[in-house]
């Protein structure tokens, strides 16, 4: 039996081996997927733990608009130099250009800056800010007041 | 030595290996080079990148709460508004400019000068429009002379003091020198206005053309002129029992006949009795040549400050309802059509080699959003107007060969089941395995080979010629109860025709289609046998979401699943809800539940 000589064997399970790697199913590849943040009603109150520490995203809210300025945490994250903006209202930090802490809205649970007592000038640099955030980072959520019906509304 | 021995072994042990070579080792060595080679030297690269296809549409990064991210074509960035209209130019204007966004007047402008190349100029290469007319026999129209006509029609409506139009005609060019005809007349620059001396330079009037699907029963056809109040019909002569018409709807001012040819001896200019009055009769083919000398082929240009009128379409539900009467603008058929243009890749476009043959009635908005981006991207389209929602597929394109074909699901299903009861023999199998194994596994377009010419016979017979078929549409109708095509399905119409296939979602507010599938996605998804195959994403004039409904929650956890939205200037009312239920799968396409 020329056919089954120890040769032919190991050459045949060489085609049928070769033959069964062509044809195997390859196994689905799984890609990431990110969900999408949910848009938000924050209240100052609600806004403050959102400033980088530990593992949480950066936000902070201009003009009533919430940005996630994660991608910024270097500037705006815990020990950068403008992280007391980080999870607070900074629309009058951003229209002086000034990092005080005067700056920022005292009492949380307040209605929110009406930047009152702002010229001209400072509006514009303000609404200049307002653009370069729109450009760079997300939208995540607006800011209201607490107690206001849209804050009742969101925590319901 | 120890090593020597096992070396020596070795050695003796190959030798009487080898020396056992005979006839057969020539042969399995033979057919291993060959396996060899044919695999390194056959392309593998599949049609598209495997990651494009595993992530298709964009998602917005954001979300509001009850609803989930929007879905857009990746054709629009981020943050930019979606796409509105055909960007129509001037000949001999930058590349770089914007064009406006135009209108169905445009279209058929684009159409008479020829497709707009790459560099800006017209490429001279007009499209063509044909008319099948029994088995043999194909017309084809000049456009010039159909410019001519258009203008004899819209003058002739306007003469009568016609304002809505109820065009209840099958596929033809009297149907599509109708609906033009609306559009293009506006200007008070004609001569018969001047003649009468009535309209002066502000007063505009237009007409609204009501597209009627065809072959009604009487009452349901009465019912549909009663809710949508034409004062003018045109239909096809033969077909109608005006009288019975004229005493439940008593709105008609003028009927127009269109005779066909074997007919036009008789005299169609005969009011019924009973009628009186009211309705007063004309005939195409009579109208056409009483003015043809008189009327130019010029078409008239475009005014500031007038208003163009809406297409109103039925998007027929059940079979003896009316139906939706849905009011689409310019702007939504615009959007619509430039939707559809752009959601081929660039080297797949249509162009003047194209010829498209609408198995669909172009009542249908579907259909008829085809039939402009063909002819405004200078290909042909043919006419058939033997074509109902019945219609055999091999039937009604036996006497052409189409390139794409836009057909229902109902004949779609009827072909390639016809294919799988002749599939009976073990070789077909075996040629329908591999062609399936190229598409799903390879990724790319089973290649015509005498191997599969064997089965040449079995395949549905689309076209005179076989291998002209590059794409086909099939339309979906959203909550008409459509019967599903299911990805095996649409796998074996691909491997069955040789042609790319694109299933759409089409929706009665939506003008073109809400959703495409890539006519590079050749998956087969065995999850959903039995059910719709996914959608592919949304066309680049339309935004679609998923909202909460009382069944169905949207959740941070699992595919987002609720009820289809969609928004965007392709949609009449600028966003409406599908009344369906729908998912978006982990790779961004839109399913049914």
């Amino acid at each position: 039996m020329a056919v089954v000589a120890p040769i032919n064997l190991i050459l045949l399970s060489l085609f049928i081996f070769m033959v069964y790697m062509k044809l195997r199913p390859t196994p689905p590849v799984a890609y990431p997927k990110s969900k999408p943040t949910v848009f938000r009603t924050f209240t100052p109150r609600t806004l403050l733990p959102f400033n980088g520490i530990g593992d949480c995203p950066v936000y902070l809210a201009v003009n009533g608009r919430v940005f996630d300025v994660s991608a910024g945490r270097n500037f705006y994250g815990p020990g950068g130099p403008y992280a007391n903006f980080a999870g607070r209202d900074a629309s009058r930090g951003l229209a002086c250009g000034s990092f005080d802490e005067g700056m920022l809205t005292k009492d949380l649970d307040g209605p929110l800056d009406t930047l009152q007592g702002l010229g001209a000038e400072e509006m514009d640099a303000l609404r200049g800010w307002e653009e370069r955030f729109q450009e760079k980072y997300l939208v995540v959520g607006k800011l209201v007041p607490a107690g206001s019906p849209e804050a009742e509304a969101a925590g319901r | 030595m120890a090593g020597d021995n096992i070396v020596q072994q070795i050695d003796t042990y190959l030798t009487e290996l080898l020396g056992g070579w005979n006839i057969y080792t020539t042969a399995i060595v033979v057919v291993i080079l060959t396996f060899l080679l044919y695999s390194l030297f056959t392309p593998h690269d599949p049609d598209t990148h495997p990651v494009l296809l595993a992530r298709q549409s964009s998602v917005s990064p954001v979300r509001l709460p009850g609803e989930s991210a929007v879905y857009r074509s990746p054709e629009i960035t981020y943050g930019h508004s979606l796409r509105a209209g055909l960007g129509v130019k001037e000949p001999g204007a930058p590349k770089w400019a914007a064009g406006k966004d135009g209108d169905l007047r445009d279209v058929w402008r684009q159409t008479v000068r020829g497709a707009i190349g790459d560099s800006g100029e017209p490429t001279g290469k007009t499209g063509s429009i044909l008319t099948v007319l029994g088995k043999e026999r194909i017309l084809e129209h000049r456009l010039d002379e159909v410019s001519r006509q258009i203008n004899i029609i819209g003058q002739y409506i306007r003469q009568h003091n016609g304002q809505r139009i109820a065009i209840y005609l099958p596929n033809s060019i009297e149907f599509l020198t109708t609906v033009f005809g609306k559009s293009t007349f506006h200007s008070s620059n004609d001569p018969l206005a001047n003649q009468v001396g009535v309209v002066s330079a502000t007063t505009f009037y237009g007409i609204t053309p009501i597209l009627i699907p065809c072959n009604l029963p009487v009452e349901t056809l009465i019912h549909t002129l009663q809710k949508t109040k034409p004062d003018f019909l045109i239909a096809a002569a033969g077909g109608l029992p005006l009288t019975d018409i004229v005493r439940f709807y008593g709105g008609l001012k003028q009927v127009v006949w269109v005779v066909e040819e074997g007919s036009r001896h008789m005299d169609w200019n005969e009011v019924p009795e009973g009628i009186g009055g009211q309705a007063g009769v004309g005939v195409w083919h009579e109208i056409v040549e009483e003015k043809k000398s008189t009327v130019g082929t010029a078409l008239p240009d475009n005014t500031e400050n007038e208003s163009l009128k809406d297409l109103v379409v039925i998007w027929h539900g059940d079979k003896d309802d009316v139906g939706e009467v849905v009011e689409f603008t310019q702007e939504n058929l615009v959007a619509g059509i430039a939707g559809i243009i752009s959601s081929l890749p660039v080297n797949q476009r249509y162009n003047s080699s194209d010829l498209l043959l609408p198995v669909e009635p172009l009542s249908m908005v579907y259909p008829l959003a085809l039939t402009f981006a063909a002819l405004y991207s200078g290909a042909s389209v043919v006419l058939n107007s033997a074509i109902s929602q019945k219609t055999d597929l091999a039937l009604a394109t036996r006497s052409v060969s189409p390139t794409i074909v836009v057909a229902s699901p109902e004949i779609i299903t009827k072909s390639i089941n016809k294919t799988r009861s002749e599939m009976t023999m073990g070789w077909h199998k075996l040629v329908y395995w591999f062609e399936t194994r190229a598409l799903t596994i390879g990724g790319r377009m089973p290649v015509a080979s005498i191997f599969s010419s064997l089965f040449d016979y079995a395949r549905p017979a689309i076209g005179e010629q076989p291998g002209k078929l590059r794409l086909l549409y099939v339309a979906e109708r959203a909550n008409t109860g459509c019967p599903p095509l299911d990805p095996v399905d649409l796998s074996d119409l691909r491997a069955f025709t040789g042609a790319r296939v694109v299933y759409a979602l089409t929706a009665a507010r939506v003008a073109g289609a809400v959703c495409q599938t890539s006519i590079y996605d050749y998956r087969k998804d065995d999850a959903r046998k039995g059910k719709h195959s996914h959608f592919g994403i949304p066309l680049s004039s339309v935004e679609v979401k998923v909202v909460d409904t009382p069944s169905h929650k949207i959740t941070d956890e699992g595919d987002p699943t609720g009820e289809i939205v969609a928004t965007g200037p392709a949609v009449a009312g600028r966003q409406a809800a599908l009344g369906v239920i729908g998912t978006f799968r982990d790779d961004g396409t839109l399913a049914y539940v």
